[in-house]
């Protein structure tokens, strides 16, 4: 079992993530909030509908993406660029610095005590059909793992295999990619509960949850 | 219609990657044309990165989120001032809302490639039936409209199973495909029907995931048959389309696709047939140019055929694009005693307006092209992809070789994962099919093809599989 207390501290030391907002397509650029210092807070709502500050407006084909702030936190920098300047896909726009959450804390401490399957090649990874229309009614852990369980799809050069999932019997207790992401070999693909560590996962989950204090 | 000077004031937005890109680069230098390249995160060790740079400055060059993100494309298009897109295959190529899109925007830009209202007809694989049936031209028995309904699929396969038993077809088999599919993605061969609901539910869940549509096409197998094509070029008039002869692509891996093309489709003069191959080859030429005709096709195209082995040709679909084999067509032909023609440099002349020029007597065709699609793969299991780590691919430059590639002589190179897994086309011609296969084997013997993967794997590629091939190519 992992050492929470441990754990905790370290992140304690450096509680903060670095978030560089890029963009998420070529096109043009225009800051809503542009002074370093600004504070900015992330989406929220029962199922995150709200959305977080409002940072930037990128537009194509007189189509204005708004780019809202993901995370709470305060604007640390920005890239040095004019209103309405071009910009190209994946060019940085602005940082920003994150205090971490509970639930982020959570998850850090958890990929250290979950069997984490990982990814045998690069590509894009999919639930096969029936797992995956659990998932989404009934969640994740309603969904139970053994050994040899047909659960992906790979998906790369247009090809699709399926593979096995490997590892102790359990349930999935957490995803960690996404279906439109190129997954890297080795990437953690979900995070695995053995059904006798269920008990210890939550005890990990309640002490986070009492001793990690969120940033107003 | 427009003189080639005219035609120097445009500027083309090449919507596409890898060899493809970079062969539209090389048309778009000849013609005295700029141009604007695009790359995704991936591709940024492409060899198409540094030729866009090489052959039209820093510029040129525009990294994009997506190859598939139309309003970013237009984006990138108004900003380095493009006048046309050239799609490329694949991607946006046969998209006929993507071309009407480009040609009634606000800015409008010329969409190299066939008009959209001629991409729509053709490029819809149940019109393209309707229309070929209308002109008494031949199909594969089977649906007639995209299938959503599974009780009408389970009927339309019923109804081609019981047709097979009349025409005494032993062991009847039908096609499942997935209707937005194309180049051999998304097909299922069903024996009976008792497996037909299965077949049919995965290749729903398929297509719903690779093309975000449902639909399918079932259609009649027919076996052992030869995979032809027939290369057609028309100008913006549609008035008298051209053809480029004939290729064969009968050399497949188990997913159907295609390893191996050469032109011309047959080679009667050298090779025995149970038909005659010769007339297989003028028909299915006519026919492909009656429907071009009939359509009022407007810019480069190919049909492409099923011949059974008893010669009986059917048509199968339209590919209202360029295709990756282009250029073995094009190694074969020559316009009015000039060779080295460039049926991409032809594409983007007549895209842009130009009068083709020429007429079909123009047109020669000499000797024996043999395209090799190199790439890294597993014939022995299954074709699958190698993915990995290329350490270092180089072969001797022959004066009979053209090799198209993305991947760089100089230096090693990832195999990207989210794209088609070529490698590189390489194009050997002949004076005769003995010629061109005696040197597809010497190019294929002396290429070097290296790498590993991060399991230390070495590279796998299917060059072991086109030299075994090379002695039967066109041998039916």
């Amino acid at each position: 079992m992992v050492d929470v207390k441990t754990l905790l501290q370290e992140l304690r030391e450096e509680p903060y993530e670095k978030i560089v907002i890029r963009a998420p397509h070529a096109g043009t650029v225009e800051f809503v909030s542009s002074t370093p210092g600004t504070r900015v807070v992330g989406p929220s709502g029962t199922w995150k509908e709200k959305p977080g500050t409002l940072l930037i407006r990128l537009e194509r084909e007189k189509n204005k993406k708004p780019i809202y702030a993901p995370q709470k936190g305060e604007i640390m920098a920005l890239a040095d660029l004019k209103p309405g300047e071009f910009v190209q896909a994946g060019q940085e726009l602005m940082t920003i610095r994150h205090y971490l959450t509970r639930e982020e804390v959570i998850g850090r401490i958890l990929r250290q005590s979950l069997f984490l399957f990982l990814a045998p090649e690069k590509g894009r990874y999919y639930f096969i059909p029936d797992v995956d229309i659990k998932i989404k009614t009934k969640g994740s852990q309603s969904v139970a793992v053994e050994e040899g369980l047909e659960l992906f799809i790979l998906s790369r050069m247009k090809r699709e295999t399926a593979i096995r999932y490997t590892g102790p019997s359990g349930i999935i207790y957490a995803i960690y990619f996404d279906t439109n992401d190129s997954v890297e070999r080795e990437s953690p693909l979900i995070g695995v509960c053995p059904e006798d560590q269920l008990g210890q996962i939550q005890e990990v989950v309640s002490r986070v949850q009492s001793d990690w204090e969120e940033q107003d | 219609m427009k003189t080639t000077n005219e035609l120097k004031k445009h500027k083309v937005l090449i919507a596409n990657r890898g060899e493809i890109a970079i062969r539209i680069m090389e048309a778009c230098c000849k013609l005295g044309l700029k141009f604007v390249a695009l790359f995704t995160a991936p591709d940024q060790h492409s060899e198409h990165c540094v030729m866009a740079q090489k052959l039209g400055g820093d510029e040129s060059l525009y990294r994009v989120s997506s190859y598939l993100d139309a309003n970013e494309i237009f984006a990138v298009a108004d900003h380095a001032k493009a006048t046309a897109i050239h799609p490329g295959y694949g991607f946006f190529a046969e998209d006929y809302r993507f071309a009407r899109r480009v040609a009634q925007r606000e800015r409008k830009l010329i969409f190299i490639g066939p008009s959209w209202q001629v991409i729509r007809e053709l490029g819809d694989k149940i019109n393209t039936k309707r229309l070929a049936r209308k002109l008494g031209v031949p199909t594969v028995p089977g649906s007639d409209k995209p299938v959503t309904d599974d009780l009408e699929a389970e009927n339309i396969a019923k109804s081609l199973f019981d047709f097979q038993k009349e025409q005494g077809v032993g062991n009847p088999v039908i096609l499942v495909k997935a209707s937005a599919g194309g180049g051999g993605m998304g097909i299922e061969e069903v024996t009976d029907l008792d497996k037909f609901r299965s077949v049919l539910r995965r290749i729903k869940n398929y297509s719903k995931r690779q093309f975000r549509d449902e639909s399918v096409l079932i259609e009649q197998r027919i076996f052992d048959f030869n995979h032809l094509e027939v290369q057609v070029l028309a100008d913006r008039t549609g008035m008298s389309p051209v053809h480029f002869g004939t290729r064969n692509c009968s050399v497949q891996s188990l997913g159907r696709q295609k390893r191996i093309e050469v032109a011309p489709g047959f080679d009667p003069t050298s090779t025995r047939y149970a038909f005659d191959a010769q007339k297989v080859l003028e028909d299915i030429t006519e026919y492909s140019l009656r429907m071009a005709k009939e359509a009022g096709y407007d810019n480069i195209g190919t049909w492409e055929w099923i011949v059974s082995p008893t010669g009986q040709p059917f048509l199968m679909e339209v590919n209202t694009r360029i295709q990756v084999e282009n250029g073995v067509s094009a190694r074969i032909a020559s316009i009015k005693g000039q060779k080295g023609v460039d049926l991409i440099a032809e594409q983007i002349r007549v895209g842009l307006g130009a009068a083709l020029g020429y007429a079909q007597e123009d047109i020669c065709l000499e000797g024996v092209g043999i395209e090799y699609r190199i790439i890294a793969e597993d014939p022995d299991n299954k074709f699958i992809p190698w993915v990995g780590r290329i350490t270092s691919f180089d072969w001797p430059d022959f004066p009979w070789l053209t090799m198209h590639t993305q991947v760089p002589r100089d230096r090693e190179y990832e195999i990207p994962t989210d794209f088609d897994p070529n490698l590189a086309l390489a194009i050997v011609w002949g004076q005769t099919l003995e010629e061109a296969r005696i040197r597809g084997k010497e190019f294929l013997h002396a290429l070097t093809l290296c790498g590993e993967n991060a399991s230390g794997e070495a590279l796998k590629s299917n060059i072991s599989f086109l030299e075994r091939k090379s002695d039967t190519v066109l041998v039916f």
